[in-house]
C-alpha cells in the first residue's frame, strides 16, 4: 500500500512537474491585428521567426470598424486572448496603462526617435510600450504622366489651377480627390488645415496634453485658417468642381477607387498605398504615380512633414513567458533586414529599423523621396492628439467641418462657431 | 413545494431562463449600474457619478433635436413602408399564376442578406462616380446626384435599404394572413358585384388587421433600435443628420470609450422602446377584443 502511495505521489509531482515545464514553454503566439499590407508583411516576419524557432503563429483578424473597442475591452478584461496586438499613435495613451512596457527589446534603439516619443507611446512612468511596424502616413501622390514634377502644385490655389487646366484639356474628371469622412480626415481635412498653420486645438501642433490643457483645450474652429481651410474645400467642390460632389462622404476606399480608375490626377493618402496605386492588377494608373509634398495655405510658407508609425505592442495580463517570447518576435522582425526590405517593396512604407532607411534609399526612388521629404524633414507634424478623448475630439471635429462644407457657404463661420464648443468639451 | 407537473415545467423552461438570465438580464443589470458610474472603457473607474450621465444624455441638444426626431421618423416612415410594399406583394402573391412560386422564392431573398451586405452593396449603388443609380438617371439625361452628402438624400437611402429589407417579412407573414381568411365573405362579394377596392377595404384590411398590427407592433420595436445599416451606409452622417438614437449610443459607448454615457443613453432607449411597446401591445389588445 505504501509503494502504491509512493507510485501515486511520484506520478502526480512528474505530471506536475511536465505540466508547469510545458506551460513555461511558448509554443505558439497569437497575434490581433487589422488585415492590411503592412500588417500582412510584418506578421510574415513573424512567421519567417516562428518557422526558426519552433512558435506557431497564430493570426486573429479584427475588423477595423470594431478594433479599438473590441481590442480595448479585451485589455481592460485582462484577457490572454492576444499576446501581440497591432498598436497605433492614435490609441498611444488610451492604453499606455494597459501595455507591458518595451524598454527591454533592445532593437527599439534602431526606431524613429520622433515616432516613439514618451508623448504618443510613453505609460505615467516614462516607459515606452510599441515596437514599430512602420512608418504611416500620408504624402500627395499626383499623376506623373500627366504633371511634370515642376508643375506639380505647391499651394492650395495652384491645386486649384492646375486641376482646372487638367480638367478643361479633358485629361482627367476631377483635379483632387481623398477620403474626407469621419476616421479619414487626415486625407483632406488635417493636412490643408496642417499647411496653413491650423489646427484642431491650440495652439497648432502642440501634442503635450498639459499644455493643451493649460490653454483651456481651445479648439481651433473659430479660428481664421479654420475658416479659409472649410471655404476652400466648398470652393473646390461647388465652384471650381475639382473635386467629386459626394467627397465629404467618402472613405479612404472610395476615393482610392477614383484615383485608381484614373479619374483624378492628385490623392492624399497613406504612403503604404504606394504598392497597391502600382499594381496592374488593381489599378488603371499603375506605374504613373509619384509623390511629393504637401500644397501649403496662404498663411505658412515653410514646408512640413506628417510621419508617424503602427506598431505592436503586447498586453500587460500576458504570463511574463509569453511576455518574453512576444519581445524576442520583436527584437528579430527589428533585425529582419530582408523581411523589411520586403515590406516597403510590398507596401511603400519605410520599414521600423532605421538603420535600413538609407540602404533602401539608395535602391529606390520612392523611398529616397520619403526620406528626404518627411523622414528627415525637420519640420513634422504628429497625426493625432495623445489623450484617450481623442476619437471624441475627432469626431466632434469631422461632425462640424462636414456640415459646414456640405451647407450654405455663408454659413461656414456659424457652423465653426456652433463645433467649437463641442470640439473643446470632447476633449475635457 | 411544488408537484410532479410543475417541477417538470420548470425543468424544461429551465435551460431558456437561465440563457435568458445570462445573455439579457445580467447584461443589462451590469450596463444599467455602468450607467450610473464613471466607466471610460478605457479605464473603468467605476466612481458612482448618481444621474449625471442622464443628465447629460437628455440635455445634450444633438439626441433632443436629432437623434430623437430621426429615430422616429425613421420607424414611422420605415415600418409603414415595409408595411404598404409587403401587404401589396403578399395581395398579389395571393392569387395563383404561372411561376407564383418561384416569384415567392425570389421576393424572399433580402431576407436572406445581411444586413451590412445589402448596406455595403447599397452604398456602392449610390455611390456618385461608380453607382448603377447614377449611371442610369446619367443614361437617361439627367444629372448624377452625391446621395449621401445631404442630410433628405442620405436619410432616404436608409429608409429604402431598411424597406427592402424589411418587405418580404411582412409579405411573408400578411400572405400566411390573407390564405387563412375565410372564403365565404369574399364569395358573397362576387355574387353581389363588389369592387375590387371595395372588397380590399371593407373586407380583406378589417380581417387582416389583428395580423398587419402584430407585424407593425414586432417591426416599430425592431426598428427602433436599428444600427447596422445606418452605421454602414452613413455612419450617422453628414454630420450627424442621419444619427439615430442606437448610434448615439453606441458612439459614446464605443467609439468615444464612454460606457457610462452610452449605457445611461441604451437605458433611456430601452425606457422609451417600453413606453412605445406597451402602448401598441394595448392598442393590439383591443383590436383584437374588437
Amino acid at each position: 500500500m505504501k509503494q502504491l502511495t509512493k507510485l501515486a505521489v511520484a506520478t502526480t509531482v512528474a505530471l506536475w512537474a511536465a505540466a508547469g515545464s510545458a506551460s513555461a514553454q511558448v509554443t505558439e503566439l497569437r497575434i490581433g491585428y487589422q488585415p492590411s499590407p503592412i500588417q500582412d508583411n510584418s506578421i510574415a516576419m513573424f512567421e519567417a521567426w516562428g518557422a526558426k524557432n519552433g512558435v506557431k503563429i497564430v493570426k486573429v483578424p479584427n475588423s477595423y470598424g470594431v478594433y479599438v473597442e473590441k481590442m480595448t475591452a479585451s485589455l481592460t478584461s485582462n484577457s490572454d486572448q492576444y499576446d501581440v496586438i497591432w498598436h497605433n499613435d492614435d490609441w498611444g495613451q488610451t492604453w499606455a496603462h494597459l501595455l507591458e512596457p518595451m524598454d527591454d527589446v533592445e532593437a527599439n534603439k534602431f526606431a524613429s526617435k520622433w515616432s516613439m516619443s514618451p508623448i504618443v507611446f510613453g505609460n505615467d512612468k516614462g516607459q515606452n510600450t510599441v515596437v514599430p511596424m512602420g512608418q504611416t502616413f500620408s504624402v500627395f501622390f499626383y499623376r506623373s504622366d500627366l504633371v511634370k514634377p515642376e508643375e506639380v502644385p505647391k499651394t492650395l490655389d495652384e491645386l486649384v489651377t492646375v486641376s482646372k487646366k487638367l480638367q478643361a484639356d479633358g485629361k482627367v474628371k476631377f483635379g483632387y480627390v481623398a477620403g474626407a469622412s469621419m476616421n479619414n480626415s487626415w486625407f483632406t481635412w488635417f493636412w490643408s488645415m496642417w499647411g496653413n498653420n491650423c489646427d484642431v486645438l491650440l495652439p497648432p501642433y502642440e501634442r503635450d496634453n498639459k499644455k493643451l490643457a493649460a490653454n483651456g483645450w481651445k479648439s481651433g474652429m473659430t479660428e481664421p485658417c479654420m475658416q479659409k481651410n472649410v471655404e476652400y474645400w466648398w470652393d473646390a467642390i461647388n465652384t471650381h468642381k475639382i473635386v467629386p460632389r459626394g467627397m465629404p462622404a467618402y472613405d479612404r476606399n472610395e476615393a482610392n477607387a477614383v484615383f485608381m480608375a484614373g479619374d483624378a490626377a492628385f490623392t492624399v493618402a497613406d504612403s503604404l498605398w504606394w504598392g497597391t496605386f502600382n499594381d496592374p492588377a488593381k489599378s488603371k494608373i499603375a506605374g504613373k504615380v509619384a509623390a511629393t509634398r504637401f500644397p501649403l495655405g496662404p498663411d505658412r510658407a515653410k514646408p512640413f512633414a506628417w510621419d508617424d508609425i503602427w506598431g505592436w505592442a503586447i498586453p500587460k495580463s500576458i504570463s511574463p513567458e509569453r511576455k518574453k517570447k512576444a519581445k524576442e518576435m520583436l527584437n528579430a522582425m527589428m533585425l529582419d533586414k530582408e523581411g523589411q526590405k520586403k515590406l516597403f517593396k510590398a507596401t511603400g512604407a519605410p520599414p521600423p529599423n532605421t538603420e535600413f532607411w538609407a540602404e533602401i534609399a539608395a535602391e529606390d526612388a520612392f523611398m529616397k523621396l520619403l526620406k528626404e521629404s518627411v523622414l528627415d524633414s525637420p519640420d513634422k507634424v504628429r497625426g493625432a492628439y495623445y489623450f484617450p478623448q481623442w476619437p471624441a475630439v475627432h469626431k466632434a471635429f469631422n461632425d462640424t467641418v462636414t456640415k459646414a462644407v456640405t451647407g450654405k457657404r455663408e454659413d461656414i463661420a456659424k457652423v465653426l462657431a456652433e463645433g467649437a464648443p463641442l470640439v473643446s468639451k470632447a476633449a475635457q | 413545494m411544488f408537484g410532479e407537473q410543475q417541477r417538470f415545467m420548470l425543468f424544461l423552461i429551465a435551460p431558456a431562463a437561465l440563457l435568458m438570465l445570462l445573455f439579457q438580464v445580467l447584461p443589462i443589470v451590469i450596463g444599467a449600474n455602468a450607467s450610473f458610474r464613471d466607466w471610460a472603457l478605457y479605464n473603468p473607474k467605476k466612481i458612482w457619478v448618481g444621474f449625471s450621465h442622464y443628465y447629460a444624455v437628455l440635455s445634450d441638444p444633438a439626441f433632443l433635436y436629432v437623434v430623437l426626431p430621426n429615430t422616429f421618423l425613421f420607424m414611422i416612415l420605415s415600418v409603414a413602408g415595409a408595411l404598404v410594399a409587403g401587404l401589396a406583394l403578399a395581395l398579389l402573391l395571393n392569387r395563383p399564376f404561372r411561376g407564383q412560386k418561384l416569384v415567392q422564392t425570389i421576393l424572399l431573398v433580402p431576407l436572406m442578406v445581411a444586413p451590412v451586405v445589402a448596406a455595403i452593396m447599397i452604398r456602392w449603388m449610390f455611390n456618385d462616380q461608380f453607382g448603377i443609380v447614377n449611371t442610369v438617371l446619367e443614361a437617361i439625361g439627367l444629372e448624377g446626384q452625391p446621395w449621401l452628402v445631404q442630410r433628405w438624400s442620405a436619410f432616404g437611402i436608409i429608409l429604402l435599404t431598411d424597406i427592402w429589407l424589411w418587405t418580404p417579412w411582412f409579405t411573408l407573414l400578411l400572405l400566411a394572413g390573407l390564405q387563412s381568411l375565410p372564403k365565404e365573405p369574399f364569395e358573397a362579394a362576387a355574387i353581389d358585384g363588389t369592387t375590387t377596392w371595395r372588397v380590399f377595404r371593407f373586407l380583406t384590411l378589417p380581417m387582416l388587421r389583428p395580423v398587419i398590427v402584430v407585424c407593425v407592433v414586432i417591426r416599430a420595436i425592431d426598428a427602433f433600435r436599428t444600427f447596422d445599416i445606418v452605421w454602414t451606409l452613413t455612419g450617422g452622417g453628414p454630420g450627424r443628420s442621419t444619427e439615430l438614437f442606437s448610434l448615439y449610443a453606441y458612439v459614446h459607448a464605443f467609439l468615444n470609450l464612454d460606457l457610462g454615457r452610452g449605457s445611461a443613453a441604451a437605458i433611456i432607449g430601452g425606457l422609451i422602446i417600453l413606453v412605445i411597446g406597451v402602448v401598441l401591445y394595448r392598442l393590439v389588445d383591443r383590436i383584437a377584443k374588437a
